[in-house]
């Protein structure tokens, strides 16, 4: 796929990207979430 | 080549930015808290960009971006790791503790938060001593990395570029404290962000695409060198084969050394203690994840690849085109490949990448000697700025006179060092002080011990890598490993790591199962 020999660099390549993702959605999830002091 | 006025003018701009945030930084630096955790008041942009680009050297995108030429993609799951352990599990499993547990204790130092949370001294000394024994060695190594940067791109003499780079940074760092570091490092951030988005986008269009580009790099399989191909890597867009010595070079040391070692770093853990709130903290893993994709993504993306651009240009793979040095790769693609512009960029974001990382360690080393241990010694409980001011000042000393003596090949593997350390060390004791309700010391002291005891002697005495180059086990034994294949390829970590763990089990286990009123269970 893309060129690339082996599934698990496709697979690296996918996690990365995906857990990016997950990254910003988490964040933007937490927008409006209250503010809390510890 | 570039032209010299062109460059001149941004390292200056750059500079200025710099200088203007790091007197910011000192103007709104009034007290020890300011200082050390600067005031507890950082908001989510600064927290995650700030984390992101201490938590990125130049190692990362010239020594790792390095390696990647030579290994081949293999490398992009340690960016699955940067990210995954990294900031998601970094930020929302210990970020938030580390933030209300900290805050709850008024820690105001990674030692600090362990001693307080143990009520042991010797958990914070002993982690400040451990800290100050280290971190020079990996400091020495970024000081290493952004000299022979300046010395190689302007011209200077070595020693002048070292020194000069160190005084720089220092400036902000003592003067502003991290209130100052935080402020460059966001800054620092966004420079680097735009520089590796223009990398990547620049790669790909000067080999034709991206399918192009991985077709083009998976068909040089036959050029990969020999000493690659015996040691089970036959394609750069493949993993090596399993259990060959490059595979467990490449999973043991760089994958899993680099990606679990992130967690326990003192100075990234520090960034925790300074966030406003539970919210900044979750509002930073948007800002943090995006921003290592791109930095680490990139570096062993591009790094690979450079070997298409190399081959289609000079009939030679990146490796022998950078006279077999790993550390010359990325500067020698971007000086021959890309435009005369973002040549000026990408040295300007090398410098920000060095920097935002030895402006952080600076600030770490030391808060812990001005501090952790002054403390201590001086039987004096109330933080002081000035002594850490002082004990900053002290630590670069150290520091700029450990890298004039070192040697230049350090980068990366100092690095992976530092971090498999950190990550025996202290990440159970951590773990635990964190999720347990009511931490004993004893278990997460035998934890401590053991985990930098085993690491320290795995790496001496069995792991090659390290070992044939500190050349103590040959001294003493008259061979460069006591242990041969595959134990002198598995890296320290995989070993310290479970046994520091183990011990903190059992040790909590015989805790529980004493009497309460024993001294075990009370220590």
């Amino acid at each position: 796929m893309l060129g690339i020999d082996d599934p698990m660099i496709v697979l690296g390549y996918a996690l990365s990207i995906g857990l990016a993702v997950a990254c910003g959605l988490y964040g933007w999830s937490k927008r409006t979430g209250e503010e809390t002091d510890g | 080549m570039v032209d010299t006025i062109v460059f001149a003018a941004c390292t200056a701009v750059y500079l200025l930015a710099t200088m203007l945030l790091g007197y910011l930084g000192y103007r709104h630096t009034k007290a020890a808290d300011d200082y050390m955790v600067a005031g507890r008041r950082v908001s989510s942009v600064i927290l995650g960009l700030s984390y992101g680009a201490t938590f990125i050297s130049t190692s990362a995108i010239v020594g790792f971006g390095g390696m990647a030429a030579l290994y081949g993609t293999g490398l992009i799951w340690l960016t699955v790791l940067n990210i995954g352990m990294g900031v998601l599990i970094a930020f929302i499993v210990f970020g938030k503790r580390t933030r209300e547990i900290g805050h709850r204790l008024g820690a105001v130092t990674f030692p600090d938060l362990l001693g307080r949370r143990f009520n042991s001294p010797f958990m914070q000394y002993a982690t400040g001593v451990m800290i100050l024994i280290a971190m020079p060695l990996y400091c020495a190594a970024i000081i290493i990395g952004g000299a022979w940067f300046i010395h190689t791109t302007f011209n200077l003499d070595y020693v002048v570029s070292l020194l000069g780079f160190a005084l720089i940074t220092a400036a902000y760092v003592v003067m502003g404290g991290l209130i100052a570091v935080m402020y460059t490092d966001a800054m620092q951030g966004v420079l680097m962000l735009v520089g590796m988005t223009l990398l990547l986008v620049l790669t790909f269009v000067s080999l034709g695409g991206v399918e192009q580009g991985f077709t083009s790099l998976s068909n040089l399989s036959p050029q990969i060198p020999a000493f690659l191909q015996n040691g089970g890597l036959h394609s750069w867009t493949a993993m090596p084969d399993t259990g060959s010595s490059i595979w467990f070079t490449l999973v043991t040391t760089i994958v899993m050394g680099v990606g679990i070692g992130v967690l326990a770093q003192p100075q990234l853990s520090v960034r925790f203690l300074c966030a406003r709130d539970e919210r900044s903290i979750n509002r930073a893993v948007s800002v943090g994840g995006p921003f290592l994709l791109m930095m680490t993504g990139v570096a062993f993306t591009v790094g690979p690849l450079t070997n298409v651009w190399f081959w289609n240009n000079t009939g030679q793979t990146a490796f022998a085109a950078a006279g077999n040095n790993v550390d010359n790769i990325i500067p020698l693609y971007i000086n021959s490949a890309m435009p005369e512009l973002f040549v000026v960029i990408f040295m300007l974001v090398l410098l920000a990448a060095a920097m935002s990382t030895l402006s952080s360690i600076f600030h770490t080393m030391g808060t812990t000697a001005g501090y952790d241990l002054y403390r201590h010694i001086a039987k004096r409980d109330v933080p002081s700025k000035r002594v850490a001011q002082l004990g900053t000042v002290l630590m670069i000393v150290v520091s700029v006179a450990l890298a004039l003596v070192m040697p230049s090949n350090i980068i990366a593997r100092a690095t992976a060092m530092f971090m498999g350390l950190c990550a025996c060390a202290f990440l159970p004791v951590l773990t635990y002080a964190l999720y347990s309700r009511a931490p004993l010391a004893l278990p997460a002291k035998l934890s401590l011990v053991v985990g930098a005891l085993s690491w320290f002697l795995w790496t001496v005495f069995v792991h090659t890598a390290e070992a044939a180059q500190l050349g103590i086990c040959k001294a003493l034994f008259g061979q460069v490993t006591l242990l041969g294949a595959p134990f002198n390829v598995i890296d320290p970590l995989i070993v310290g790591l479970p046994l520091a763990t183990v011990t903190l089990v059992v040790g909590i286990a015989a805790a529980n199962a004493w009497p309460r009123d024993s001294s075990l269970a009370q220590t």
